[in-house]
């Protein structure tokens, strides 16, 4: 994956909901969190409402104010229950 | 030490390990294991899934342990965290924490713990006796706590 995409993984209940554990994403400029998960409830409504979900950018939580460029590995996920 | 195992683990033999590492320099360990127990109000657990995040949970569990370690100066803690379908009673998570004084020790494993419910990638999917499963939500309790150790005053460890 050149500077073109962005590697998403999907966990638990959101990989159920899309069916995917992980796909390629076309985006061609740097994205906010909240502007890609805009794009994510279009693709698959059915993760409605999108703001309780979390992610992580290149394996480090961020908040929905975080950058995504080109080339980042992006998880999305419902909060962690760990421990 | 950090490990993310689908593999049951021997508690005591992890303790005896940092007691070796530790020895002379520590006063107190205090120990924490965390084991598959009933969840719904009910109906017993047949089994416990842990989903995990290969890589950014080791990573996440590490950064968890460096800020324990430093913030109430412990011996490197130790945390061995399960993943992969677990039965009813199995160990789920461990966590040792060896320092010169109980006080320190006894804050760094329930930071560590309080930690790991907010902060490492593994999601629970519990199958109940007759079948049904569900993803466990994630309590609002853990997530306060850990906004209260966010909240403390850094850098005095005794607070």
């Amino acid at each position: 994956m050149s500077g073109t995409a962005i590697k998403v993984l999907y966990f638990a209940q959101v990989a159920e909901l899309t069916g995917l554990r992980q796909e390629t994403w076309p985006i061609d400029t740097p994205l906010s969190g909240s502007e890609w998960l805009a794009q994510l409830a279009a693709r698959y409504p059915q993760l409605e409402p999108v703001q309780r979900l979390k992610l992580a950018v290149n394996q480090y939580h961020v908040g929905l104010d975080a950058a995504i460029q080109p080339g980042d590995e992006v998880a999305v996920f419902e909060p962690v229950t760990g421990g | 030490m950090v490990i993310v195992q689908q593999a049951d683990f021997d508690a005591a033999e992890l303790t005896r390990q940092l007691r070796e590492r530790a020895a002379g320099k520590s006063g107190a360990m205090v120990t924490f294991t965390g084991y598959v127990r009933d969840y719904a109000p009910d109906q017993p657990t047949q089994t416990l899934f842990l989903e995990h995040y290969p890589g950014m949970c080791e990573r996440e569990i590490q950064a968890i342990c460096d800020t324990a370690q430093t913030r109430w100066e412990t011996h490197e803690p130790v945390v061995v965290h399960r993943h992969g379908e677990l039965h009813s009673a199995e160990q789920i998570v461990f966590v040792a924490v060896a320092s010169a004084h109980r006080g320190n020790a006894f804050k760094a494993c329930e930071y560590i713990i309080d930690a790991l419910k907010t902060r490492a990638p593994f999601w629970k999917r519990e199958t109940l006796a007759d079948g049904k499963q569900f993803w466990v939500q994630q309590y609002d309790a853990d997530a306060q706590k850990t906004n209260l150790w966010n909240s403390a005053i850094p850098g005095n460890p005794s607070s």
